[in-house]
């Protein structure tokens, strides 16, 4: 326990001292990145130790107030998701080295670093937080901290408004989770974890939708996503790869949590959370695709990767309701791999994002282009983070899309409506696969291949040392997990131990498999550099040459004649067009010699629209009508608090 | 991992992989007939593949490293495929428990250096080409693995070799005709999308409007174009085999018999393939999901149906 | 051991999906015709422990007739006399038709197993099949526009309540009573159909339903 009270205490010092020297820019910068790295690496390397030693959990406890305690613990799980949390943290902090680089902003990058390492922080504490006031309380210190992040921009009226919809959301989100602990406080009487598993089964439904509701709206569970198309792309890039690798994954951390302290036995719990998975997967992929902002389209892959996390912990879930050990053992590993493997791409594609939105000053899909030739290491490790993210061999998301798969299949020799839930989930990981390659494939194309379609686009080049650098670490571990799976799975597995069901269950299916995987994978390479040799010994002695592309006979190819992101993705949101609203406007051909045409489309997001209609709308005009209630005389509002004060005393 | 080291098994594979240009002539035969032309010579595919790898090659100054990786992911990808096969009852060289879903998605990756190697040229043709090729292809995944999944109920097995010479096989033959009968007709369908035949993709068309896979190795040539066409004709062999071997138990009776029968059936569906294509036009593009979409709800019904049949 | 039985059972199903997603009204009416011819064969094959009577067989050619080529022919003489776009105009999409269908026969699975009902395995399956193209018909009365897709949709209803009646009836021959009482009815429809779409084609030179709206007060 010193040593994770030594690295926050190293963070912390990080970020407060670049409050102290924020005017002398590159020291203030140094400082504060030293401090944090050196802060994450040592609260990384004790979380490793941990889980490998497979120490036992390790607890601290603050008496505050007599009647609230401060208490931390670290067990198997805590320490699964610090991992990805130091990991992530780190690497992010080197890369905004050179990412903020505006020597004019010192205090707002000072401010930026502060609450970055505030971020780091309460998010180890959401993770290690052993009672409800404590994890509530680190809650609230991330969602602030986060908040003051997004707002980095704060001259920008986009990014004003990115901030309030994320300070909404994230409030609300708080406001059920502090309903389900009070509802729990209501049947245990106290703030401990410890309880939990003995309230009526009824009462654990109630709670665990609550918290699913509060924990949701953090995840960007599909409909509770809609802050983060938003707050993303406003965000500085180092910041959207901690909030999308790691703080989403908070949220992930508060179900899987609250489910193991509720011990439900009801297959109605694995249930919802597939069915939510499938919503937010195959949704989540295809408004990503009818997306044109690279940082947009990043975030609704971030609801889609949480909906693949969903349907490994649905399967789990179900695994355990219906004593499935198989089920239950690679359902939950396969869910807890995908947090650890979503952190490492998803925050990959993010910085390569910001690589290319700082270089060209464009996060439009359809105005870049040919950025492998001018961005190369970007471009590579970019191209690596896309199969990753695509679950393609041989790369990390393979791996924990494969052991959902798994435990998926084992799951269809249940009977009735689990069988259902298990097809469901096979199909719509398939559905979900095949889609994000879609738009990976278009990212990639487009923004990275063929030619430049602006002149932004063709004057690019690379990005900085510091903010590659990072790029490459998480590329490689990508591939490390992608072609060495066994101890990755070995860890997920033995954070999912704290389920009863799996306590004794000894994995004897895990290694075999894996060591199949990894020689599948090895065989892949062998035979890629097998052909590869051999392509090359056909060319000995041939003539090679280099010409423009075929134009299928047309002589006077433009680089804007290229196909665009829109048109790539258009018959696939086309296909999707009852859960999704496309507006497209073009002006008419009419004439036999037209003249300059234009065309723009819009895809709309309908939970969006229905959140407008159906909650917006009629909050607002309620509370228009309670407008009197405001009227500005200061004798009045005094009354208020007398009145309130007074009705309090009597019902409480 | 079991690893067959039998002669068999490898004399198998690379009687199947050598005939597999065979095969398509096949295809080009029975178009001709229809056609009331001769036809080229049975072993047309093999003179191309020598002709193009005499070659030398063209590349566009468009295009960067990705463009000649596609060419080789994609054929690995479909050879690997093979390795993993039974044919004719033979055991695979390699197999084990839960390969055909790194197997699936192998081919996924194959496809997607394919579909990135045509953006690569910057040509707006192969663009379309790469768009229609990941649309359809993301339907017809689907419809894979409801079979897989189908194919788990009815057996118990996520390999190759424990669908086809395992304890409880999966076949046509069997108490679950029924259903097998609804499978193979959707992977047929699949096959046609996968391999981008008539009614999905005409490979014999002239425009480059209205083409899918052709288009996209437009401009790919000599080796790369060959190994491209190799990779071609080893999935079309795998969908193929994957087909027959659903048609006939060949984990009974002995080997050359069983070689004989496969080979025969194998012709049959490439000759089906042909007949398909002589028969019928192309769709409409917005129907192509349609008609994959089918493929999806028939094997769906069968997997619904298992709830009735496996209790 | 293969049941023959589900082997025809798969055959309907196959139909049944096949017209959901089929969009000319010739290739419709192509399946309606197989259809019914194996729906027609089911009991045949079904009561092969009763002993194939010549009442069974008698039965089973007059159906055939019936729904095989006397309803399917006339249909395909009005599809090419009167109707002048052969594309069958879809309200309800497709894509959307088809994924009705897949809810479809989860919905009839679970209705079969909720029923309780004490029978082979084979008859439960026929249930299925039955309920499905019920709704399969259903799903085509509401979702298309032309009139003679209407008329399909009656023609599977009652194929899909001819198949539940078989699953359902103990006595295997009374059913064929009512059954044909129904197929009269049926047959009188096709009939009406034929001469008041006649007569709508001269009125209006179209013969959406669509139009028909405008009849209304």
């Amino acid at each position: 326990m010193n040593l994770f009270f030594l690295a926050l205490l190293l963070i912390s010092a990080g970020g407060t001292q670049a409050l102290a020297t924020f005017r002398l820019y590159s020291l203030m910068k140094v400082g504060a990145v030293t401090a944090i790295i050196g802060g994450c690496a040592l609260g990384a390397c004790n979380a490793v130790w941990r889980l490998l030693q497979h120490a036992d959990p390790v607890s601290y406890s603050h008496s505050w107030l007599q009647t609230f305690s401060f208490s931390l613990k670290i067990d198997a799980i805590s320490a699964f998701f610090l991992v990805p949390v130091f990991i992530i943290s780190a690497v992010a902090a080197l890369y905004s080295f050179q990412y903020l680089n505006d020597a004019k902003r010192g205090a707002g990058t000072a401010i930026n670093y502060f609450f970055y390492a505030l971020l780091i922080i309460s998010m180890a504490l959401v993770a290690c937080a052993d009672n409800l006031i404590t994890f509530a309380l680190a809650w609230e210190l991330m969602s602030v901290s986060s908040f003051f992040l997004v707002i980095y921009d704060v001259q920008k009226k986009a990014t004003r408004d990115a901030g309030y919809i994320y300070f909404l959301f994230t409030q609300a989100g708080a406001l059920f989770i502090f309903a389900g602990f009070g509802f729990l406080y209501s049947h245990t009487g106290n703030f401990g974890f410890e309880a939990l598993a003995s309230i009526p089964d009824s009462a654990k439904l109630i709670a665990f939708i609550l918290i699913l509701i509060g924990c949701g709206s953090k995840a960007g569970i599909m409909p509770l996503h809609i802050w983060l198309p938003y707050a993303h792309p406003a965000a500085p890039s180092h910041v959207s790869a901690v909030m999308s690798g790691v703080m989403i994954k908070m949220g992930i951390y508060g179900i899987v949590r609250f489910y193991l302290l509720l011990e439900p036995t009801s297959a109605l719990f694995g249930q919802i959370i597939i069915t939510l998975g499938t919503i937010s997967g195959i949704l989540g992929v295809v408004y990503a695709i009818g997306k044109h902002d690279i940082k947009r389209l990043l975030a609704y892959h971030s609801v889609e990767n949480i909906g693949i996390i969903l349907l490994g912990l649905g399967i789990g879930m179900l695994g355990t309701a219906t004593g499935n050990k198989t089920m239950a053992a690679f359902g939950f590993a396969g869910g807890l791999l995908h947090v650890l493997n979503h952190s490492l791409f998803k925050s990959l594609l993010f910085m390569g994002a910001g690589a290319v939105i700082q270089q060209t000053g464009s996060a439009s899909i359809d105005q870049l282009g040919g950025l492998m030739k001018k961005m190369p290491v970007t471009g590579r490790s970019f191209l690596i983070g896309s199969i990753s993210i695509s679950g393609l061999p041989p790369f990390n998301g393979f791996i924990s899309e494969f052991l959902i798969y798994y435990g998926a299949f084992h799951g269809l020799h249940l009977q009735g409506t689990s069988f259902l839930f298990s097809v469901l989930a096979i199909i719509s990981l398939a559905t979900i696969g095949g889609l994000a390659a879609a738009c990976f494939t278009k990212v990639v194309g487009v923004v990275f291949l063929g030619e430049p379609r602006s002149d932004f686009a063709a004057r690019a080049s690379e990005a900085g040392f510091f903010m590659v650098l990072p790029q490459l670490l998480l590329a490689a571990l990508c591939l490390g997990i992608g072609i060495w799976p066994a101890h990755f799975v070995q860890v997920a597995f033995e954070a999912s131990r704290a389920i009863p069901l799996l306590a004794n269950y000894e994995p004897t299916q895990f290694m075999p498999i894996m060591t199949n995987i990894s020689r599948t994978v090895i065989l892949f390479f062998l035979l890629f550099f097998g052909i590869t040799l051999l392509r090359k010994l056909f060319y000995v002695g041939k003539e090679v040459t280099s010409s423009g592309t075929w134009g299928c006979g047309f002589t006077q190819p433009t680089a804007r004649m290229q196909y665009t992101g829109t048109s790539y993705g258009d018959s696939i949101v086309d296909f999707f067009r009852p859960f999704i609203r496309v507006e497209k406007k073009y002006s008419e051909i009419d004439k036999i010699f037209p003249g300059k045409t234009t065309y723009s489309s819009h895809v709309h997001d309908s939970s969006e629209i229905g959140m407008n209609t159906f909650l917006v709308r009629p909050v607002l005009y309620l509370l228009n009508k309670l407008r009197w209630i405001q009227h500005g005389n200061i004798q009045l509002y005094i009354g208020y608090i007398v009145l309130a004060i007074v009705v309090m005393l009597i019902f409480i | 991992m079991d690893f067959t080291f039998s002669f068999t098994s490898f004399l198998s594979l690379l009687t199947a992989v050598s005939l597999a240009p065979l095969f398509m002539g096949v295809i080009l035969k029975v178009k001709a007939f229809f056609g009331g032309k001769q036809g080229p010579p049975w072993l047309i595919k093999y003179y191309t593949l020598i002709k193009l790898l005499r070659k030398g090659s063209v590349y566009s100054t468009s295009t960067t490293f990705i463009f000649k990786l596609g060419p080789i992911i994609s054929f690995v990808t479909a050879f690997m495929l093979l390795l993993f096969f039974p044919f004719a009852g033979l055991p695979p060289v390699l197999s084990f428990h839960g390969d055909v879903i790194i197997l699936f998605y192998l081919l996924g990756l194959g496809r997607f250096f394919t579909v990135l190697a045509a953006l690569d040229t910057a040509s707006p043709f192969e663009g379309m080409g790469a768009a229609r090729e990941v649309f359809f292809s993301t339907l017809a995944e689907a419809t894979i693995f409801v079979i897989l999944a189908l194919f788990f109920r009815l057996s118990g097995s996520l390999s190759f070799a424990e669908y086809f010479t395992g304890d409880q096989i999966v076949n046509l033959w069997s108490q679950s005709a029924a259903l097998i009968l609804l499978v193979l007709i959707a992977l047929f369908i699949v096959l046609l999308t996968e391999n981008s035949r008539v009614p999905v993709d005409d490979p014999a068309t002239h425009l480059e409007l209205t083409m899918i896979h052709e288009v996209m190795i437009l401009d790919h040539s000599g080796p790369d174009l060959a190994l491209i066409e190799m990779g071609a004709f080893c999935k079309m062999l795998f969908y193929s085999a994957f087909i027959s071997s659903l048609l006939y138990p060949f984990h009974t009776g002995s080997g050359l018999y069983n070689g004989l029968i496969f080979s025969i059936i194998m012709t049959l569906i490439y000759a089906v393939v042909g007949l398909v294509e002589s028969i019928t036009a192309r769709y409409k593009m917005d129907m192509v999901p349609n008609f994959i979409l089918t493929s999806f709800a028939l094997v769906f019904f069968a997997t619904i149906l298992t709830m009735e049949f496996v209790q | 051991m293969i049941h023959i039985s589900d082997i025809f059972l798969a055959l309907i199903l196959l139909s049944v999906l096949l017209s959901l997603r089929s969009n000319r009204l010739m290739a419709l009416v192509k399946l309606m015709a197989f259809q019914g011819i194996v729906v027609s064969a089911v009991p045949l094959i079904l009561d092969t422990a009763h002993g194939i009577t010549f009442k069974l067989i008698m039965f089973f050619l007059l159906l055939v007739f019936v729904k095989g080529i006397l309803i399917p022919g006339m249909m395909s003489v009005a599809v090419n006399k009167v109707v002048v776009s052969t594309e069958i105009e879809p309200i309800i999409g497709y894509h959307a038709s088809l994924f009705a269908g897949l809810i479809l026969i989860i919905f009839s699975v679970y209705i079969t197993n909720h029923l309780h009902l004490a029978m082979a395995v084979q008859y439960k399956m026929l249930l299925v099949t039955g309920i499905t193209t019920m709704g399969a018909g259903l799903i085509l009365l509401m979702a298309r526009r032309k009139a003679i897709t209407q008329v399909i949709g009656y023609l599977m209803m009652e194929n899909g309540i001819y198949l539940i009646g078989t699953a359902l009836a103990k006595e295997v021959h009374t059913q064929y009573v009512v059954e044909f009482a129904v197929l009269l009815d049926l047959l009188v429809a096709v009939l009406v159909m034929g001469i008041v779409l006649n007569d709508i084609n001269h009125t209006f030179d179209d013969v959406d339903t669509a139009l028909l709206g405008q009849l209304k007060d």
